[in-house]
């Protein structure tokens, strides 16, 4: 049967290549259609300027009032207890029903809750949530609870200990596994396959912190727990040491971290450059490169190949020109010194711009698909179910659709884009001083780093506001 | 539901996948109630007749698909509350193709081995119907799709693929041809994206229109990645009186809006087809060019002074208001034109299962012989975009064609073409092929 299922497939595959001439493609003009009506092209020249005029502003202000502003702390309550066992337990719970849904559910991913919990909820909305309010994946991690308690029946702590050199390596690894997965994947929202491919990862990473513990194994491999700690320090709420929670000035934790390993900051560049690779790889200019008519856009499975490559050629190009620019920071300041550090303390800037695309190029998903998350959870397994009285509701698509729609959509989003730019550029400003220890180097060492945001401002939005085929 | 004068009176305006699911789980509950369970597996005449969806909920194709969704959930509903198939209930099996032909031919199969549907229905996207067919003739599954392409027609999929609810892209360009010919202008430049889609018009539409008196005297072909237009309206002869335009993408509100440029308050008549603003507000700013212009539409899209009981049931049916947008949701415009065509195959499936005396998967011979060997669909519930006559040669479905104005913010119908105006010489016997 499997043989003859390839057979299938590959004649399927022949068959649509051999016809596509009698094609009657209905690509539809679409809410991005709203958008080229606006006047992109000014928005964009002027966010570029607003990230601009930021840096000029800042290189002018002694960076150490900066640094002593990101410093302040407002403490809003006594240490809180400590009950993340028994929420993980409870998130445990949850995921267990999710997986089960997504075996059991419905077939299809805009009704079974899994792959709407997961892609929206979670992925879209969690990171936002974590960016604002701090990192709540602390507690909702479905991996401690259960941890505790096994590892707690076992004789002595983790039997084994990672090794050093490994470093964040192994989450930068499992972390471009799960952006290949979402973008380049055939089905990433088949229930059935998403909840196959999550069983097997919560089942390997709670194996690994077994044998290596929960601490180190989420500080440096699961990817998802490194994720989030680092959008975490944007939050203005935040853990003070005795477990108490303190606001801060939103990024001002950013601002005051030690510089990040080698391999941590490759994390936060693939972070960054996965977010950005979605949005090229629906451009028009991205599908007339391979040779792809924009307007019948042939599906995923024919792009298997050059998107793969498309996404390590984001990351590698992200990463050329972020090392090139510190490079160029470090040698027009006078220092030699040691690059790996500066680009660790510098690759914090580039934090809230990924939280910020993150936001805007995923907006008009976590509406929509929001919506039809809300009816899935009350009817998980199709059986006619109203657990929470959503079942019924009726997904308001008119939300994102139409002229007025996409001019506050855009609106929304050329604003966070260039807030997050602006946020950038002060976070790298109090690290360049860190980095030099004096502050007419610092504005100088951060130049070309400024002149990267304002170019990634501009990447940011042409990519919210040129044509896509899907 | 058959009220008294035939009409099918729908209970809610607003259907869900779940009012559907409803009726299932009396279903399922008597399934897992054991003696039940029992004297379905022996005899399957009462477990439900299963339908796999082959919907685009992902992908190029997935703001179609959620309108087919609807409509296919509405009709679904509307069956079953009538007392289903041959006495027993449908189930609509949703599978996400992605919009992709590979995937698509994964779904069929998935849903002959895995779910066991009795057939499998509802794609839109030609790539995808074109990939999707050969997997569907191999494992014998009849497959109803909702595509409008010609490839059906054309000789080019197999005995087990139908087109029966919605009529093809080359039936549509030769209907139009006598009105335009006849009441629009004589002289006719087509604007078309070059590409496929672009083609079928170009190579469909001048046969008729030019035996009707009509003259196509310029074609501009316009790059399928062009984003920008003004340039490609020099090309268009100054004696034309008509603008033929099948421009799609996201692009066609800034054709529009240059077109109305270029033109001022002036320049030839317009007449296009929907297909580029399928469920996109035609009052949107930007778009006020189109007044007074000419747009085909499958099935109109605003409710129309004279519609019939049957339209109405349909559209409180499938949710949609006077304007063709979601009750409740007035932004949410529909894609009207097309999605009728779920609702009709839907019921032509129910009438080629009850002509067969269709009990299950063994049948599936005799369902398609069924199929083909219908002729006529009257107007009514069942039908209510209007009459059609199928094809069982060719496997593809005739039809009534609108012809709309916009006026005053809305689409209003000015002309119904005939039946034969959209009739061509078949190219194609599938009755031929072994089943």
């Amino acid at each position: 049967m499997a043989g003859r299922g390839r057979g299938i497939r590959r004649s399927a595959v022949a068959a649509a290549t051999l016809f596509a001439g009698t094609s009657a493609a209905l690509a539809h003009a679409g809410d991005r259609g709203f958008v080229l009506l606006l006047p992109t092209g000014y928005y964009i020249i002027g966010g570029a300027l607003a990230v601009a005029v930021s840096f000029a502003v800042l290189a002018l202000l002694p960076a150490s009032a900066l640094a002593r502003a990101a410093g302040w702390r407002g403490r809003l309550t006594g240490p809180l207890p400590d009950s993340r066992t028994i929420v993980s337990l409870a998130s445990f719970a949850v995921v267990c029903c999710l997986l089960y849904a997504g075996f059991a559910g419905s077939r299809d991913p805009l009704s079974n809750p899994l792959p709407l919990v997961f892609w929206t909820v979670w992925w879209i909305g969690l990171t936002l949530a974590v960016g604002l309010f701090g990192n709540l994946w602390r507690w909702l991690d479905p991996w401690y609870g259960p941890w505790r308690l096994v590892s707690g029946m076992l004789p002595r702590g983790a039997p084994l200990a990672l090794p050093a050199p490994l470093g964040w390596w192994p989450a930068v690894a499992l972390f471009l596994g799960f952006a290949w997965f979402e973008l380049v994947d055939l089905a990433p929202e088949d229930p059935q396959r998403l909840a196959t491919v999550l069983g097997l990862y919560w089942l390997a990473n709670f194996a690994g912190m077994l044998l290596f513990g929960h601490a180190e194994w989420t500080r440096r491999v699961e990817c998802f727990s490194v994720f989030f700690g680092l959008v975490s320090r944007l939050s203005p709420l935040g853990r003070g040491r005795d477990g108490s929670l303190d606001l801060a000035l939103p990024g001002a934790r950013a601002a005051g971290q030690e510089p990040l390993p080698l391999s941590a900051t490759f994390f936060l560049l693939l972070a960054l450059a996965a977010v950005s690779f979605d949005g090229l790889s629906r451009t028009f200019v991205w599908l007339s490169l391979l040779g792809i008519n924009p307007l019948e856009f042939p599906g995923r499975s024919a792009v298997l190949a050059p998107n793969t490559a498309g996404l390590i050629a984001a990351f590698a190009a992200l990463a050329g020109v972020f090392f090139a620019c510190v490079w160029l920071g470090c040698r027009l300041a006078g220092m030699g010194g040691d690059l790996v550090r500066a680009a660790g303390l510098f690759v914090w800037s580039l934090l809230p711009i990924a939280l910020a695309y993150h936001f805007a190029h995923y907006l008009t998903a976590l509406v929509i698909n929001g919506q039809y998350g809300l009816a899935a959870i009350s009817d998980p397994l199709s059986r006619g179910w109203n657990l929470f009285g959503t079942a019924g509701y009726h997904v308001l698509a008119g939300a994102t659709a139409g002229h007025e729609s996409a001019w506050v959509i855009w609106n929304l989003q050329a604003a966070a884009i260039v807030a997050g730019h602006v946020l950038g550029v002060a976070i790298a400003h109090v690290q360049a001083l860190r980095l030099t220890g004096e502050e007419r180097r610092a504005a100088v060492a951060e130049f070309p780093l400024a002149a990267l945001m304002v170019g990634y401002t501009v990447l940011g939005l042409w990519l919210l506001s040129t044509p896509t085929g899907y | 539901m058959t009220s008294k004068n035939g009409i099918l009176l729908p209970q809610k305006s607003k259907i869900t996948r779940r009012d559907t699911l409803k009726g299932l789980g009396v279903v399922a509950a008597g399934l897992a109630a054991g003696p039940g369970f029992v004297r379905y597996a022996q005899a399957q005449s009462s477990a439900p007749i299963k339908i796999g969806f082959q919907a685009h909920r992902t992908g190029i194709g997935a703001a179609y698909g959620r309108w087919y969704e609807r409509t296919t959930a509405a009709a679904a509903k509307a069956i079953n509350d009538a007392g289903g198939i041959n006495g027993r209930q449908i189930e609509i099996v949703t599978e996400d193709d992605g919009t992709d032909p590979k995937r698509g031919a994964e779904v069929v199969e998935k849903f002959a081995n895995q779910h066991k549907v009795d057939v499998v229905y509802g794609t839109l996207f030609s790539h995808v119907v074109v990939g999707s067919a050969p997997a569907a003739g191999e494992l014998k599954m009849p497959y109803y799709v909702v595509s409008e392409g010609y490839h059906v027609a054309s000789g080019k999929m197999n005995r087990y693929c139908f087109q029966p609810g919605i009529t093809d892209v080359r039936a549509q360009t030769r209907a139009v041809g006598p009105f335009i010919a006849n009441n629009v202008g004589k002289k006719v430049t087509m604007l078309y994206p070059d590409y496929a889609f672009g083609f079928d018009h170009r190579d469909y539409f001048p046969a008729n229109f030019e035996a009707n008196g009509g003259k196509v005297v310029g074609m501009v072909p316009i790059p399928p990645t062009e984003t920008s237009f003004t340039r490609y309206f020099p090309q268009i002869p100054a004696d034309t009186d008509v603008i033929y335009h099948v421009m799609v993408g996201p692009a066609v509100l800034t054709f529009v809006k240059e077109l109305g440029e270029f033109y001022g308050s002036g320049g030839p008549k317009l007449f296009g087809f929907i297909d580029s603003l399928e469920a996109v507000d035609i009052t949107s700013p930007g778009l006020e060019f189109l007044d007074g212009s000419y747009f085909w539409e499958g099935m109109p899209r605003y409710l129309q002074p004279d519609a019939s009981d049957a339209v109405k049931a349909y559209r409180t049916a499938v949710g949609i208001n006077e304007n063709g947008a979601a009750v409740g949701d007035p932004k949410d415009v529909s894609t009207a034109a097309h999605m009728f065509g779920c609702w009709e195959t839907l019921y032509v499936i129910k009438q080629a299962m009850e002509a067969a005396g269709y009990q299950g998967p063994q049948d599936r011979a005799k369902l398609v012989e069924a199929t083909e060997a219908l002729t006529d669909f009257p107007e009514g519930p069942e039908h209510p975009q209007g009459a059609k006559t199928f094809n069982g040669k060719i496997h593809q479905v005739f039809g009534s064609q609108y012809i709309s104005q916009l006026k005053n913010g809305k689409l209003n119908v000015v002309h119904k073409t005939s039946i034969e105006d959209g009739m061509y010489e078949p190219e194609a016997d599938y009755t031929t092929q072994p089943l």
